[in-house]
């Protein structure tokens, strides 16, 4: 936790992060230290916006310009994660892009799904005390905001001290990385004195259909979820925040996610999990306001108003029998999803954003959507209205060596305004005729605060 | 349509119970092959869309004297029923049935005075039926006229034939699951714990062997084989051959096991009553060979099946047993359709059969005739795993061609 005290400018990267016009609507010259506030974040005006307010296509032109310039000035430069590539490369792709750690909403929720995930759950080490999980979580903001920022951990001089940041990212670009924490009900039981700021909401999600719950892959007393489109630059982020932690808490499971399987925005393809059927098509996306207010940030309805404008976190990890999976005959996949496989279209008709018809019969007298099909049980429609926001990722932990089949499938993560959501969708899709094929094994609810503005940080936040 | 038909008649309730569709109805089957060449290109959107244009309707109203269907002469392909009942007492349902009365393709039960329902299923050309128990005339013809809709699994004799016979084969099993899960309840009733384990997995490889059948109603599946993280972690739900083995080998106590046992009993003998009027296809036999191994590979080798009791081998082997079964009904056909696979599925059988052979024991563990499972290790549960899954492979393959 010396981070805390370590003076942002003597940081290698600080200097061409403040004078970079990559930072597009960042005034030149304007050199704060970048203790506060990168000039990235504390320019930008859409940085204190809800992302969910934002247009995605001018956003995008802002920051692919952006990214041009600033490999322009960074090139040959040891800056951050940034790397000399050719401007052309960056011009065209999101390696450079960086997504605002401060605004409303912590980033990593609304934001696009990045394509990697690395997840951690931690749990406080016995002794720990409420001025360590203020301090951790003060030093964790800071870390955050740093290498959301392109920026190390830390800078490293002193040859006879381990480095501060452990390096495997230098020289990788920032690629879009979001850092989310949440917390879980656990701590706020008696250890740091935090019952009184416990939100009624927040607790372990009751017994669900079809899951097998494995105690390594379950809860957790905190929460980092770090995306980005560069598998290493996620997995950096939560390494770091771990090792911040030692001596305070520790991983209780981590998990590495490939491939995401949910669009969060409407200007993303919508990618497909491991079953290879499209993931995410009704998801909610981040354009409908009024639908987030709705069914993800938690508003004015709990009785904790520290939490307003943050998210319930849930994770599962479902394993999924991929070599039964692949076993079943076209027809009858597409009939357990509800879905055409190639198209994504719905079995009642239309290409894939058609709404599903519930209501149609097949010639043959049958729903065209079978009665168990998944869409059909996890359907707002079929559950009182009820949504989520999903972003989940394809995981793989390897073969289980006993049986040589793939460990794998969908390491779901969704966020809502109240846990109970979930326990609804789930309930309902006890039915489901996926469950042949998945399993879960791992479960978690975190309650993710609201986002942070420069100078605020989520420890002193949560001990308010 | 049998299998969805019933499941359309118990009315919503019991399809909200059911776990898996896949077992198509047989006569629907027909229609459902049809579209398989409409997925495979990818235009899928059109099964949707392709449809209830040609639907005909037939009305039924339940009265004292019978059950009339209006019309009584339709063409083939869709048909809906609609049965109402304004004011027969006596009369409260009406089944559709073949022409010889021996199986119920459709029905709508329950329906008292004021209520309406109704079922609906792809007919081929012929004479059927139409029952009203309880009414003055109980048995309505309807005739079907036009043609059949395209070359059917029905007019090849072999396919037929095998159709038939496996009928049959999940009759006789579920026939001796009664007996001796009835001989396992009199060791428990008579507080015999030593007997009750050496007839438990006696009992289970009759239901191992006809799994994906009984998985239709899935309400029964989970009363009767339901662990207890699936498909609802709630203990009240946690009943039949699971529950009595974790009382049995985890808890050392037959207390409560008697009355579940008879529970028990009880489902297995609605699952009989279902199948006995069940209706198979071609393709869901494929398919439900290939369930089979799936569930050998899946359940019984991670040993999660009989955590309790360790009698995974002999379950594991009723699989097996269930899934030859099917090939061996359906060798006359593919003998000729595609003798590489059926030899490559003997041969990869035989390497399952090899495997297996290592653990046979005389009498064995709980008189299974194989050892215990718990002391198959990890390196020789691999090798099963792995020759399980070849199997599996090969038989997944049948899907098409008994459905081409």
């Amino acid at each position: 936790m010396h981070e805390t005290e370590r003076p942002g400018p003597t940081e290698r990267a600080a200097p061409a992060e403040r004078t970079a016009p990559a930072e597009g609507a960042a005034p030149a010259g304007h050199a704060a230290p970048a203790e506060h506030a990168a000039p990235a974040e504390r320019a930008a005006p859409a940085g204190h916006a809800a992302p969910a307010e934002r247009a995605g296509p001018s956003r995008r032109r802002l920051l692919a310009g952006a990214g041009a310039a600033g490999a322009g000035v960074l090139a040959g430069g040891l800056a951050g994660y940034f790397t000399g590539q050719g401007s052309e490369a960056a011009a065209t792709d999101a390696s450079d892009q960086k997504i605002p750690f401060y605004g409303t909403h912590q980033a990593g929720i609304a934001t696009p799904a990045q394509d990697r995930l690395a997840f951690g759950s931690l749990n406080a080490v016995t002794g720990a005390t409420a001025a360590d999980i203020r301090d951790l979580l003060h030093a964790w903001t800071k870390a955050a905001a740093h290498m959301t920022a392109g920026r190390l951990v830390g800078q490293d001089t002193q040859p006879y001290a381990p480095p501060v940041d452990t390096g495997e990212a230098v020289g990788s670009p920032v690629s879009r990385l979001t850092i989310t924490i949440g917390y879980g009900p656990s701590l706020f039981d008696h250890r740091f004195g935090l019952a009184g700021r416990k939100p009624s909401a927040l607790a372990q999600l009751p017994p669900l259909p079809n899951e097998n719950l494995d105690p390594d892959y379950t809860g957790g007393d905190l929460c980092i979820q770090a995306c980005s489109d560069d598998p290493l630059v996620a997995f950096h982020a939560v390494r770091n925040m771990a090792r911040i932690g030692m001596g305070v808490v520790e991983h209780n499971w981590m998990e590495l996610g490939f491939g995401r399987t949910s669009t969060t925005t409407g200007s993303q393809p919508t990618p497909r999990n491991l079953l290879g059927f499209k993931d995410g098509t009704r998801n909610i996306k981040a354009e409908q306001a009024s639908l987030m207010n709705d069914y993800v940030w938690v508003g004015r309805e709990t009785d904790q108003p520290w939490l307003r404008g943050g998210s319930y976190l849930v994770a599962r990890k479902i394993r999924i029998f991929v070599e039964n999976w692949d076993r079943d005959y076209l027809q009858d996949q597409e009939n357990i999803i509800g879905r055409a496989k190639v198209s994504g279209a719905p079995l009642s008709g239309g290409k894939e954003f058609t709404t599903p018809d519930f209501a149609a019969v097949g010639s043959d007298g049958q729903p065209s959507i079978p009665a168990h099909a998944h869409i059909r049980l996890a359907s707002f429609e079929h559950n009182g209205g009820t949504r989520i926001l999903r972003r989940g990722y394809s995981f793989t932990d390897g073969i289980d060596p006993q049986a040589g089949t793939l460990l794998g499938g969908l390491f779901f993560i969704a966020f809502m305004k109240n846990p109970a959501q979930f326990v609804r969708l789930q309930q309902s899709l006890a039915a489901d005729a996926l469950n042949e094929y998945i399993h879960h094994t791992g479960s978690a609810v975190f309650a993710c605060p609201p986002g942070l503005h420069p100078g605020q940080d989520w420890g002193t936040s949560l001990f308010a | 349509m049998h299998i969805d038909g019933l499941g359309e008649g118990r009315g919503a309730d019991s399809l909200g119970e059911r776990r898996r569709a896949r077992w198509l109805p047989a006569a629907a089957g027909v229609a459902a092959l049809a579209l398989l060449a409409s997925a495979c290109s990818s235009s899928h959107g059109s099964s949707g869309s392709a449809t209830s244009a040609h639907t005909a309707t037939v009305t039924i109203d339940l009265t004292p004297q019978g059950c009339a269907p209006k019309p009584a002469k339709i063409t083939a392909g869709a048909v809906q029923f609609n049965v109402s009942n304004t004011n027969a007492s006596a009369v409260s349902e009406a089944e559709l049935r073949t022409s010889n009365l021996a199986k119920i393709l459709g029905e709508q039960e329950n329906l008292t005075p004021g209520l309406s329902g109704g079922f609906s299923l792809d007919l081929q050309p012929g004479t059927y039926k139409i029952n009203c128990p309880g009414a003055s005339q109980q048995h309505w013809n309807l005739t079907v006229t036009g043609k059949a809709s395209g070359a059917t699994w029905q007019n090849n004799a072999q396919l037929a034939a095998a159709v038939s016979s496996y009928g049959s084969y999940v009759d006789q099993n579920t026939a001796s699951l009664i007996s001796h899960t009835q001989t396992f309840c009199q060791a428990i009733n008579a507080g015999n714990m030593a007997q009750a384990e050496v007839l438990y997995p006696k009992a289970r490889v009759y239901y191992e062997r006809i799994e994906p059948v009984a998985e239709v109603w899935g309400s029964l599946d989970t009363e009767i084989d339901g662990r207890w993280e699936n498909p609802v972690t709630v203990a009240s739900q946690f009943i039949g051959f699971h529950k009595i083995e974790q009382l049995i080998w985890a808890d050392n106590t037959l207390a409560g096991t008697p009355k579940l046992c008879s529970a028990l009993v009880g489902h297995e003998q609605q699952l009989l009553t279902l199948v006995r009027s069940a209706q198979y296809n071609p393709l869901e036999m494929a398919s439900g060979a290939t369930d089979l191994i799936n569930e050998a590979a899946t359940s019984k080798i991670s040993g999660e099946e009989e955590r309790y009791s360790n009698t995974d081998l002999p379950v594991f082997q009723a699989n097996v047993d269930g899934a030859m079964e099917i090939v061996s009904l359906l060798q006359p056909y593919l003998q000729h359709k595609d003798p590489s696979l059926l030899s490559q599925i003997r041969q990869r059988d035989a390497a399952v059969a090899t495997l297996l052979a290592k653990y046979k024991a005389s009498p064995g563990y709980d008189d299974t005739g194989y050892v215990e499972y718990s002391t198959v290790l990890g390196p020789q549960r691999r090798q099963l795993s792995t020759a399980v899954n070849a199997l599996a492979e090969s038989l997944s393959k049948l899907s098409l061609q008994v459905s081409s």
